[in-house]
């Protein structure tokens, strides 16, 4: 092992360990259990935001998730800001994320418009009633839902495979009418792998209800679209990963404006939020070839769990 | 398995070249927005409508709650008067929350351009999703 090598494997055990701390830390330590406005100085809270938020950054690349799913429940359980605001923050984090990624992956065709731009009319629609219905829920009816889905969230990650280049027989009625294929360069292989999908109806269905889940809790929605369209619909692997940032990007906006108008999006959380997560993707980026993905993802869905599980706990008053 | 069909690098289409162009800029100007607005913020180089310790004692409440204590920046609310370190930093929110918009917007005519009609009104339709949650109706 070289010695920058050994340097990204001291910043990946530092990335787990720093992101997975809040949830180690007993209930009376948690900042959720502080007093309003508490002893601490503002600056603290906004400078412990933006090193969490950096290291999860650098997890979530990792795990290959979006940083939007560990930092609702995580925040939201372990910081004094109300889920409202912590929400309207993991919304603008998820779409900061894929914006930031889009313009690489749609010039290497990785990110395809003609497949996301149907399944995103779609999931903005859903997503912006789903930010509303969840800004209307009581604060604890929406901490246990949350829980609830963080830990089917979990489940499904730790259930769902994945294909890189999945057989696709016949495309579907739709996908023939809309031209949805496309073809790009593998350069792992270093051939180039033509594509085209299937089931886009019922990938049509699944995206609005997913909009509506990721509008509701603030979160992306990187961990249902990329097995939709993978497993579902049949795009091969980086596709689907690529394309679902795309989507990602049209629904977080529209979701995200439901909570500007309400006051939900306060910069003094957003903003660090989103440049820690982005600035410790870029690290996650350049350690991500050193380090043994399976583990983290092992070590993100434990996260999820317990997460989950406080969220729950928490919406149910214990 | 999908078509592995040879080693040619493939030709992207035209208008996913000019959609990753705008966002291209689009996201970096949002990125430079957003580091500026909250130095501005932070530093108290202008004056706030709210002040940090105002929020910061309240940012534990609902989102409605702390609206009827403190005039938060919300929506368009700011438009009138936006000369304030916590206005500034709001805005470069706002321009990231606009930066799918102004690409579909952009990527519209090269859809038209190349007579592909089905998706310029597809693209047109998520431009009037977003516009509709821009302007509040959907708020």
């Amino acid at each position: 092992m070289t010695r920058a090598d050994g340097k990204k494997i001291w910043w990946f055990l530092a990335a787990v360990l720093l992101t997975a701390m809040p949830l180690v830390l007993p209930p009376e330590v948690a900042a959720a259990s502080l007093p309003a406005g508490g002893e601490t100085a503002w600056w603290v809270w906004v400078l412990l935001l933006f090193i969490f938020s950096f290291f999860l950054g650098i997890v979530s690349v990792l795990a290959g998730v979006g940083g939007g799913v560990l930092f609702v429940p995580i925040v939201g359980s372990f910081f004094p800001f109300h889920l409202d605001f912590v929400r309207g923050a993991g919304l603008l984090v998820a779409l900061s994320g894929a914006l930031s990624a889009g313009p690489s992956l749609l010039r290497k065709g990785l990110a395809d418009l003609k497949l996301s731009l149907p399944l995103s009319l779609i999931g903005s629609i859903s997503s912006v009633a789903g930010a509303i219905v969840g800004l209307r829920m009581s604060a604890d009816s929406v901490q246990l839902l949350l829980g609830i889905a963080i830990i089917a969230i979990a489940v499904i990650m730790m259930k769902a495979g994945k294909s890189g280049y999945p057989e696709v027989g016949e495309s579907d009625v739709i996908a023939r009418a809309l031209g949805i294929s496309g073809s790009y360069y593998e350069p792992t292989i270093d051939k180039t792998i033509d594509w085209k999908v299937r089931r886009t109806p019922l990938g049509l269905v699944l995206f609005f209800f997913i909009g509506f889940i990721g509008g509701m809790f603030g979160m992306g929605a990187g961990w249902a679209n990329v097995p939709v369209l993978n497993l579902l619909m049949g795009a091969p692997l980086k596709i689907a990963v690529a394309t679902s940032g795309l989507v990602l990007s049209m629904n977080g906006a529209a979701a995200a404006w439901i909570y500007l108008y309400k006051g939900a999006v306060l910069p003094l959380i957003a903003v660090p939020a989103v440049g820690g997560v982005m600035l410790g993707s870029k690290i996650g980026a350049r350690i991500l070839s050193k380090v043994n993905t399976g583990s983290v993802r092992i070590a993100v869905i434990v996260m999820m769990l317990i997460a989950g599980l406080r969220s729950i706990t928490k919406g149910l008053g214990i | 398995m999908s078509n592995i069909a040879g080693k040619h690098k493939p030709e992207i289409d035209r208008v996913q070249l000019v959609y990753a162009a705008v966002l291209d800029v689009v996201s970096h100007t949002g990125m430079v927005l957003i580091a500026v607005g909250f130095l501005a913020y932070v530093a108290r180089l202008l004056p706030l409508t709210v002040s940090i310790e105002d929020i910061a004692s309240h940012w534990h409440l609902r989102a409605g709650e702390m609206n009827r204590l403190h005039a938060v920046p919300s929506g368009w609310s700011w438009v009138q008067d936006p000369l304030h370190g916590d206005v500034l930093s709001f805005i470069s929110i706002i321009f990231l929350s606009m930066a799918a918009m102004i690409c579909l917007v952009a990527v519209i005519p090269v859809f038209f351009a190349e007579k592909n009609r089905t998706y310029a009104l597809i693209a047109l339709l998520q431009v009037l999703v977003l516009a509709a949650a821009v302007v509040g109706i959907a708020s």
